[in-house]
């Protein structure tokens, strides 16, 4: 891997992860859904630090390079976590029908 | 006798139609001595829909956010059970529901044989029926064909938004019901749950005032929705 894309994926790592704390600070983001974004930023940072590991990683896996693997990964990664969050779409939907419904009676007058 | 009924009317920008529904059951009370209660659910209308319900001291339950129809319907049912209606009637508000039908929906309820009851346009086979049109009807007839297979039995009219439950199921239905494609969703749960489902014919009218959306891409769409929903809810397992 040139040290160009590393240096690249180095940033993009740094950046992920400032953007992840500066929400968290600002309270906009429990922890628990930061995580994965955490991780994800020291996976990426993993990448361009220790190549060599994932070069190896994507020749036996049976990737014709080492990009498509880690593309790969992080479409499968994005993938879950967006039906992660289709499910707390649609539990929040559920909570806000209720309360419409309640709401909705309790202010009936007869 | 002595069962407190209730008709349970979704209205969203009914302005056209919801006093001529509402007339027709009074009218219909006075001249039969029923006594059907009546509660409208205004399901965010941006029209005067609102405004007719209280001119006309309909009673009316207004949601402070538009639900669609599932929500709405689902809106009715609660109110049902918290003021103890044996029955609960779903009526809709367009017109196109004929209050005449309605004792022939709740009687096989009121003498005890079943649970659960669909006012169907496609039991008996009459010409001056309005029985919608062909690419409808094939629709119907799928969905038809997958309940069959999930639930061994054969409802005609799928979609038939014309229903009466008892209070078993209206307890079952404020506690859970599907916001999208209710009908032939609940239909299948309420088979599968193990009560008794009948069909009785009724006519309908044609739609009067208001519009349908029929759009055949949305009707795929509607379509693809439905089966998958009958599978998923056709293969869980009620105890």
């Amino acid at each position: 891997m040139s040290i160009n894309l590393r240096l690249g994926l180095v940033a993009v790592s740094l950046i992920l992860l400032v953007i992840t704390l500066l929400i968290l600070k600002k309270g906009n983001m429990p922890v628990k859904y930061s995580l994965v974004w955490i991780f994800s930023s020291l996976l990426i940072l993993l990448i361009a630090l220790i190549p060599n590991v994932f070069s190896w990683l994507s020749t036996i896996l049976g990737f014709m390079t080492m990009s498509n693997m880690v593309i790969g990964i992080f479409i499968f990664i994005l993938l879950m976590i967006t039906i992660v969050l289709t499910v707390i779409v649609s539990g929040q939907r559920k909570k806000i029908t209720l309360l419409i419904q309640e709401v909705s009676i309790l202010k009936k007058r007869d | 006798m002595g069962m407190k009924i209730l008709l349970i009317i979704p209205a969203y920008n009914e302005e056209q139609n919801i006093l001529k529904t509402y007339n027709s059951i009074i009218n219909y009370n006075k001249k039969n001595k029923a006594n059907y209660d009546v509660v409208v659910i205004n399901d965010g209308s941006t029209d005067r829909t609102e405004e007719i319900l209280i001119e006309n001291k309909i009673n009316h339950i207004k949601l402070i956010n538009n639900l669609g129809i599932g929500g709405a319907v689902q809106t009715g049912y609660k109110y049902a059970y918290k003021n103890n209606y044996d029955i609960a009637v779903q009526f809709d508000g367009d017109g196109q529901h004929n209050v005449e039908y309605v004792k022939k929906i709740v009687n096989p309820i009121i003498e005890g044989k079943v649970n659960f009851v669909i006012g169907s346009r496609f039991i008996e086979k009459d010409k001056n029926n309005f029985n919608s049109t062909l690419a409808r009807r094939i629709g119907i007839n799928i969905i038809s064909f997958f309940i069959r297979l999930v639930s061994k039995k054969k409802i005609y009219d799928t979609t038939s938004g014309f229903r009466a439950c008892d209070r078993k199921i209206i307890e079952e239905f404020q506690q859970d019901y599907p916001l999208e494609y209710p009908e032939p969703i609940t239909t299948v749960e309420v088979i599968k749950k193990g009560y008794e489902v009948s069909e009785v014919s009724v006519k309908m009218n044609e739609r009067v005032g208001g519009k349908s959306s029929i759009h055949s891409w949305k009707n795929l769409y509607y379509m693809i929705n439905v089966i998958v929903s009958i599978i998923i809810v056709g293969n869980r397992r009620y105890k």
